[in-house]
């Protein structure tokens, strides 16, 4: 026992296996789930509101999301809300997650660390906003992905944006930059979602030829 | 193309949350307009998730919750994922995104969404929009030159950054594009010009904690050795 509680995490499978050869229990209801498992849970909690889920991610991310408070927060003795303030949002944005984009792992350490930034921001400036979506962003929109193969977004495209005419410039702004859907457009506009992609269309097309134009 | 990328160090503070505020809206506009960075920022970010979770050997051991961390649970399983569930959220407020000045409008990066709250100011070709981080070590703000503007000569007392967002400007050393990210000390001299005009994103006076990461700043004797 004392060979295994000496050794680094190096690799925690090596870690499971030693333990169960040594015959100890302590891992036998270990808390790890693998990347495709916490997937699952993930799914469940966005689509079907899983609490039994929710509670299986919560005990295998809790203590981690309290380590790194401890180590981050301690001062302040935030470490608990740090716990708290994570796990709500894993509950209330998990709509948000995609398995294409990240693995669940990556993706709770990004909303912890948005939280955390936000939180220290308040110890520091005594001020209630929460910048840390605005600038890590917990997803990326599906619209502006599924036309990335075809048209990147890039700094040559964003300055010829503005040549667009308003009806289109405003279509790609919305989807492009304020990440919204189609769907989000069109009821925000209230103009008919064929109208929407339409104009998204003529503007993307218009833009490539910019974009020729000025780069043939 | 973009040829001034924000240096590895910086990268990787800003993936870890360090940054200042307005260091940070940096790196996320500059990532937002550069691919190369922008994957460089997700690899690094599943870098430091294995970094923070994986080596976390005290709750691979622990079979269970500590008595604070399972009330935790508890309580939210009896009640507060249900009030959540029943009343969601507000709506989405997305801020500003795009700024107007002298008859141009551009779009702004995500990032700067919600901190546009002042009005642009300016003599001549150049105005200001400054940004309100609470920071008190830097001042962060927009800067736009109307076409043909220049900045008269000037050096910083700490180091300057300037990150330009649309349009071009050229100094003694170079031209930019939209994504170029130039971080200068204060050995530097430059009087930029624009011919066209540009709209960039600067800091200034910004001491050494660029480098070092904001979270020793919350330390108080950090804060007054800086």
């Amino acid at each position: 026992m004392e060979n295994f509680q000496s050794q680094t995490a190096e690799n925690r499978y090596d870690k499971a296996s030693l333990a169960k050869n040594n015959g100890a229990t302590q891992l036998s209801n270990t808390n790890e789930l693998d990347a495709e498992q916490l997937a699952e849970l993930m799914l469940k909690v966005a689509n079907l509101r899983c609490k039994v889920s929710f509670a299986k991610l919560f005990k295998h991310f809790g203590p981690k999301i309290s380590a790194f408070g401890n180590q981050r927060l301690h001062q302040q003795g935030l470490a608990m809300d740090l716990v708290q303030e994570t796990m709500t949002r894993v509950w209330t944005k998990a709509h948000l997650y995609s398995e294409d984009k990240a693995a669940v792992s990556t993706w709770v350490f990004t909303v912890m660390r948005n939280q955390c930034f936000d939180m220290l921001r308040k110890v520091q400036h005594n001020k209630e906003d929460s910048f840390g979506d605005d600038i890590w962003p917990l997803f990326e929109s599906d619209d502006a992905e599924s036309n990335e193969d075809d048209f990147k977004l890039s700094g040559t495209l964003l300055r010829h944006v503005d040549e667009l005419p308003p009806l289109q410039r405003q279509i790609v702004q919305g989807i492009y930059m304020q990440e919204m859907t189609q769907q989000e457009l069109a009821d925000k506009l209230g103009i008919p979602i064929g109208t929407v992609k339409s104009r998204l269309r003529l503007g993307l097309e218009k833009l490539k030829g910019f974009m020729e134009k000025h780069y043939d | 193309m973009i040829k001034y990328h924000p240096q590895h160090e910086l990268l990787s503070l800003h993936i870890k949350g360090e940054l200042p505020l307005s260091m940070s809206l940096a790196i996320s506009a500059h990532a937002e307009l550069c691919d190369i960075c922008q994957q460089k920022l997700n690899r690094l970010t599943e870098c430091e998730t294995a970094a923070t979770f994986d080596n976390n050997t005290e709750s691979n051991i622990s079979v269970d919750l500590d008595s604070e961390m399972s009330s935790l649970l508890a309580h939210m399983m009896q009640d507060t994922l249900d009030e959540l569930d029943a009343n969601p959220a507000q709506p989405y407020n997305e801020g500003v995104t795009e700024v107007t000045v002298k008859d141009q409008s551009y779009p702004l990066p995500r990032a700067f969404r919600h901190q546009i709250n002042a009005q642009w100011q300016g003599i001549g070709k150049v105005s200001r929009l400054r940004l309100n981080t609470g920071e008190e070590q830097s001042r962060a703000s927009l800067l736009h030159i109307a076409p043909q503007g220049e900045i008269p000569e000037h050096t910083h007392k700490g180091s300057e950054l300037t990150l330009l967002l649309a349009g071009e400007f050229s100094d003694e050393y170079n031209t930019y594009r939209p994504g170029d990210f130039m971080l200068l000390d204060e050995n530097h001299q430059h009087s930029p010009k624009t011919m066209t005009g540009c709209l960039c994103y600067t800091i200034v006076d910004a001491p050494l904690y660029f480098t070092k990461g904001f979270s020793k700043l919350l330390n108080p004797i950090g804060e007054l050795l800086y």
